[in-house]
């Protein structure tokens, strides 16, 4: 090949181009669709082409509508999330009974019979194992029953509504109107909501809704929620309302999270992020029927048990690092509860405790454990009676029993509140954390998306905190 | 394109299908590539996993696939290996899929590029056929979703649509598998050869730009005698795309 | 423990935050203004100050060390030293207390024009980043480029000729094409023209004709001119600006024989049951933005009629080639329509 010819064509094409002016691609794109109507014409007859179905129609002046729209997408997402909550109890606690009440002690069992030592079998079994079954029977039932009722609503044809509906929010806050879905999906999962910002075409407001999805309060972090909220919102009201207020307590988090979904990516759009337009444009598509089956498979194969296998990958060192560190011992001390002494200053500033925070660090992996590693480290701290020994993750059955030991652990009203807060505004998940590496491929933005929810949940523990103690 | 393969493919009687094996995402060894293109929203996954009996993810939004599916197929002892491209509006925009569903028709010269439309939306789906066509001319027309424009009395004459864009086109509905036994012989045809394709090329360009186009395809084809898509790389070129004129300068378009 | 106390707490950490904020808030911040000196040297000062006396001698003006400490931020004892410098090396030459341009001086001052015109011909047609701040952003990067860089950017660009504000490029030879066109201001009433150029010095008047949705390319109608405002007709809309904004508004007259967009209004004025045709898309729309309208479907002639509101009436679905494509508002205002006669059934 010869390459001044080739430069001879490039120059060519400058002059060219220069000639003709900058109407060029809007008269080749008219002449394209000129072609296309003619060949269109041709070829096509319709009794009344330029009616859309009047199904479609209808449903959509309703999903909509000014009085309509915000109701109908408020109560779908209401149902889908209570389905999802109610709905995975039962499959839970079958898991749960499952892996950690029989398998479990099946495994000790089989770990004595062949003489494991007893440092190999607490690392394994009681460690890496009991992670990793907790993080199944959480999570697992919570997921398969969100993502193919959420993939339904998509296939459906439903989802570029809610898009088209809250664009104008979205569009004020900096953002795309599409952010209102990846943050729907992060309800189910933030790791799942930071995937979906694919849908998103600008790498900026990509990047702010990868950033905001955190903000969406996850399957692993609902249990937490609404145990803390009986516990101890439930039981500050008369008992007749005590089932109310702890629900509304927990709906004032999600809600919480929202806004500051809203606050944090307009701040993100007005600062670092700032520069680039927004834009929006949508083809809403024609309602399709979903196939129930087909979809309900696609969506477990595709997302559940993608995110599930990341998940366990993660969990399973986490478990492996929780029995470590309160099994070695440093002088007198374990290292969980040197860590725990070291963290309850600061943790007393944030209204939480050592323990918490240890929890939460330990249970980055996943939120699912916060819970049960929250109650084994206060058990080794404090020195009550309960649980199933150092370094072993439990639960218990009733509400009562785990209000008694977090009372021991010196719990108040200010402490879950707190950590009800906390829960909403710390870092991802390490599987949302490589999630986001991958979809970024910036270690920059994968930090900032790390650290920033943590800082806001620092401040505002912290004030919570400060301003209780001086009105109480 | 002659019009009697299109209705010796719509009466299937061609088709084998003891021929025909599902082989899911095993791409090895294959004989040929097939490209999957389309706009979002025509039910392109649809036809992609009815080929290949892979059960991906078809969401009724646009911009899904925006990885690169592959999967494959046999028939008649020959292998397709099948690559579904992003879902896109046009190819003259520089978004990231368009580049990459252009990238790969353009670059990676798949030998059967399927054009998947809404035929109920005929008119702008081919907006994006007639830019696929100026840069391949082994193209088959799948036009989806028929079961949807039927029921809203749109009627499509195949035969003269077949004529006008000089490539074969299937009607099918992939949701229910009707018109992909046929649409798979098409494939094969073209593929083989059997079906020599003579693609429309965009005509309604206004006259400055055409005499632009003209003059700069005429000295392109004097250097690249063989290049079959001239036209469209002067079209790019005329626009200022680097990536083409990096093509050319490193010779990956000869 | 002892000495905790949530008041002295919330105290500190009152204190922590102003402090943070006083040194990293945006522009006045200390970090800022510690890093901006910096980062200054002789080069930025030169070259702003050939910029300077470029307009100056393009609007018929003449410069002066004082007019030129006035416009420029810099220290007034840097510019004097570097005014001497720039006189020693010929660039400039005083005439009294006149300065003036020499011919070394003028070919450099045209090179950093085309630079600054050509950056914000970029960022307007490959980058999303909002015209509010071209400006600034190509007054950073006209003293980065080099020739060859500006040279490649401006073939990448197709050799423009205007930049997105109407204003002329300078070509590498040193010539600057006229732009056509009088002030806005000085417009009769009833004369009809064309905008060609917005001008997007000073900061304060050029965000005002931004909020104002004035599209550049778009015909006029004056239809009032007293001293108190100049009230316009475009595309079916009707603007009223003060006239020290109208001045930085050039309009070309046309005849009124050739005015054929007399009924084009925007689409975002188009009513739920109306039809209309597509006449064309803005200039105002540009770049990416553009091409993926055109994709879309919103090209010349097409039939068009809303499909649907949203609850917040913004964005809103138009009915297109058969699909319901949902646009905001100000990429609505953008595409120009003409409406059908009769309405729809």
């Amino acid at each position: 090949m010869n390459t001044t010819s080739v430069e001879k064509i490039i120059a060519l094409s400058r002059d060219l181009r220069w000639q003709i002016g900058d109407e060029f691609h809007d008269n080749l794109a008219e002449g394209i669709y000129a072609d296309a109507s003619e060949i269109a014409m041709g070829s096509v007859s319709s009794d009344n082409s330029k009616k859309r179905f009047r199904l479609d129609a209808k449903i959509d002046k309703i999903v909509t509508s000014k009085a309509w729209g915000f109701p109908i997408m408020i109560l779908i997402l209401g149902v889908v999330l209570w389905i999802t909550i109610i709905g995975a109890n039962y499959p839970s606690s079958m898991l749960a009974d499952l892996l950690l009440e029989n398998f479990h002690p099946f495994l000790k069992g089989l770990a004595a019979s062949i003489g494991m030592p007893w440092w190999l079998d607490g690392f394994l079994i009681d460690g890496v194992y009991l992670a990793v079954a907790w993080v199944i029977a959480v999570m697992l039932p919570p997921m398969a029953i969100f993502f193919p009722m959420f993939t339904l609503l998509e296939d459906f044809g439903y989802l570029p509504r809610v898009a088209f509906n809250l664009d104008y929010l979205f569009k004020k806050s900096g953002a795309h109107g599409k952010q209102a879905l990846t943050m729907s999906m992060g309800f189910g999962c933030n790791a799942a909501g930071v995937v979906a910002t694919r849908i998103i075409d600008s790498p900026r407001e990509r990047l702010i809704a990868i950033i905001t999805n955190n903000f969406s309060l996850c399957n692993g972090r609902w249990p937490t929620q609404i145990l803390i909220a009986t516990i101890f919102i439930g039981a500050v009201v008369p008992a007749s309302i005590s089932g109310l207020a702890s629900l509304s307590a927990v709906i004032s988090i999600a809600i919480l999270g929202i806004f500051f979904m809203f606050v944090v990516s307009w701040a993100l759009s007005k600062t670092v992020l700032k520069g680039e337009v927004s834009t929006f444009n949508l083809e809403l598509p024609p309602y399709r029927p979903p196939r129930f089956w087909k979809t309900v498979y696609t969506s477990i194969i595709d997302r559940t048990l993608i995110v599930l296998w990341r998940a366990i990958l993660f969990a399973a060192p986490a478990g492996a690092v929780i029995w470590l560190i309160s099994n070695i011992y440093i002088g007198d001390l374990s290292i969980a509860s040197w860590t725990i002494t070291s963290l309850d200053g600061f943790g007393f500033l944030l209204g939480l405790n050592g323990v918490i925070l240890l929890a939460y660090i330990v249970a980055i992996p996943a939120n699912e454990i916060v819970i049960p590693t929250i109650l084994m480290l206060t058990v080794m701290a404090t020195g009550i009676a309960g649980g199933d020994g150092v370094g072993v993750m439990f639960e218990l059955d009733s509400a009562g029993e785990t209000a008694t030991i977090l009372k021991a652990g010196g719990w108040t009203l200010l402490t879950a509140v707190n950590l009800m807060l906390f829960s909403l505004l710390h870092n991802p998940c390490s599987t949302t954390i490589y999630t986001i590496y991958k979809e970024t491929k910036s270690v920059k933005w994968t930090v900032f998306a790390s650290v920033l929810p943590v800082i806001m949940g620092f401040v505002l523990t912290f004030l919570v905190a400060q301003i209780w103690r001086i009105v109480f | 394109m002659e019009s009697k393969i299109a209705s010796a493919c719509q009466s299937c009687s061609q088709f084998n299908a003891n021929g025909l094996k599902k082989l899911g995402v095993s791409t090895d060894n294959f004989d040929f590539v097939i490209a999957i293109a389309g706009n979002p929203n025509t039910g392109k996954s649809t036809v992609f996993n009815a080929l290949t009996g892979l059960r991906q993810h078809t969401g009724n939004w646009p911009g899904k696939t925006v990885v690169r599916a592959e999967g494959a197929f046999q028939y008649n002892d020959r292998k397709f290996k099948l690559v579904d491209l992003p879902g896109t509006y046009s190819l003259l925009s520089t978004s990231q899929d368009e580049e990459v569903a252009r990238n790969f028709i353009l670059f990676g010269k798949p030998d059967v590029t399927i054009i998947v439309v809404d035929a109920g939306r005929l008119e702008r789906n081919l907006n994006l056929v007639l830019q696929i066509l100026e840069i391949t001319n082994k193209a088959v027309l799948c036009l989806n979703l028929m079961d949807e424009a039927n029921r809203n009395n749109i009627n499509i004459e195949v035969r003269s649509l077949a004529r006008d864009l000089g490539i074969p086109v299937v009607p099918t509905s992939a949701r229910f598998n009707e018109g992909i036994p046929e649409l798979i012989q098409t494939i094969n045809d073209v593929a083989t050869g059997e079906i020599i394709c003579k693609s429309r090329h965009i005509k309604n360009v206004n006259g400055n730009i055409n005499e632009a186009v003209k003059k700069l395809s005429a000295e392109i084809e004097k250097q690249f005698p063989s290049m079959p898509n001239s036209r469209w790389i002067a079209f790019r070129l005329l626009e200022g795309d680097t990536r083409i004129i990096k093509a050319l300068r490193n010779g990956e378009l000869a | 423990m002892t000495t905790y106390n949530p008041v002295y707490a919330l105290l500190i950490f009152v204190a922590i935050s102003t402090v943070i904020y006083l040194i990293f808030r945006p522009v006045k911040g200390w970090f800022w203004v510690i890093k901006n000196n910096l980062s200054f040297n002789e080069k930025t000062v030169i070259e702003d100050i050939l910029k300077q006396l470029y307009h100056f001698e393009n609007s018929g003006k003449e410069a002066n060390i004082k007019s030129l400490t006035g416009v420029l931020k810099f220290k007034d004892h840097l510019i004097i030293d570097v005014i001497n410098l720039m006189t020693i090396n010929k660039l400039i030459y005083f005439e009294g207390d006149v300065l003036r341009l020499t011919n070394t001086g003028r070919d450099y001052s045209l090179r950093i024009v085309r630079v600054h015109r050509l950056w914000e011909k970029y960022l307007a047609e490959k980058t999303g980043i909002d015209k509010a701040e071209w400006h600034d952003r190509a007054e950073f990067m006209e003293h980065k480029l080099s020739q060859e860089e500006t040279n490649s950017l401006a073939s990448q660009l197709g050799n423009p000729v205007y930049d997105p504000h109407g204003d002329p490029i300078p070509t590498t030879s040193g010539k600057v094409a006229k732009v056509k066109g009088v002030a806005l201001s000085s417009l009769a009433v009833n004369s009809i023209g064309k905008i060609t150029h917005i001008e997007d010095e000073p900061d304060v008047i050029y965000k005002q004709i931004i909020a104002e949705n004035i599209h550049i390319g778009s015909q006029i109608r004056v239809v009032e001119n007293s001293p108190e405002r100049i009230i316009f007709y475009a595309e079916g809309e009707e603007f009223k600006l003060a006239p020290i904004v109208a001045a930085n508004l050039t309009v070309a007259p046309l005849d009124k024989t050739i005015m054929v967009e007399e009924n084009t209004i925007r689409l975002s004025s188009l009513k739920e049951n109306e039809t209309a045709k597509i006449v064309g898309i803005s200039k105002e729309s540009r770049g990416e933005r553009r091409r993926r309208l055109l994709d879309l479907g919103f090209v010349k002639g097409t039939q068009i009629s809303i499909d649907l509101m949203s609850p917040l009436q913004n964005p809103t679905a138009y009915l297109v080639k058969g699909t319901s494509i949902a646009l905001r508002k100000d990429q609505a205002s953008k595409i120009l329509i003409k409406k059908d006669e009769s309405h729809g059934k």
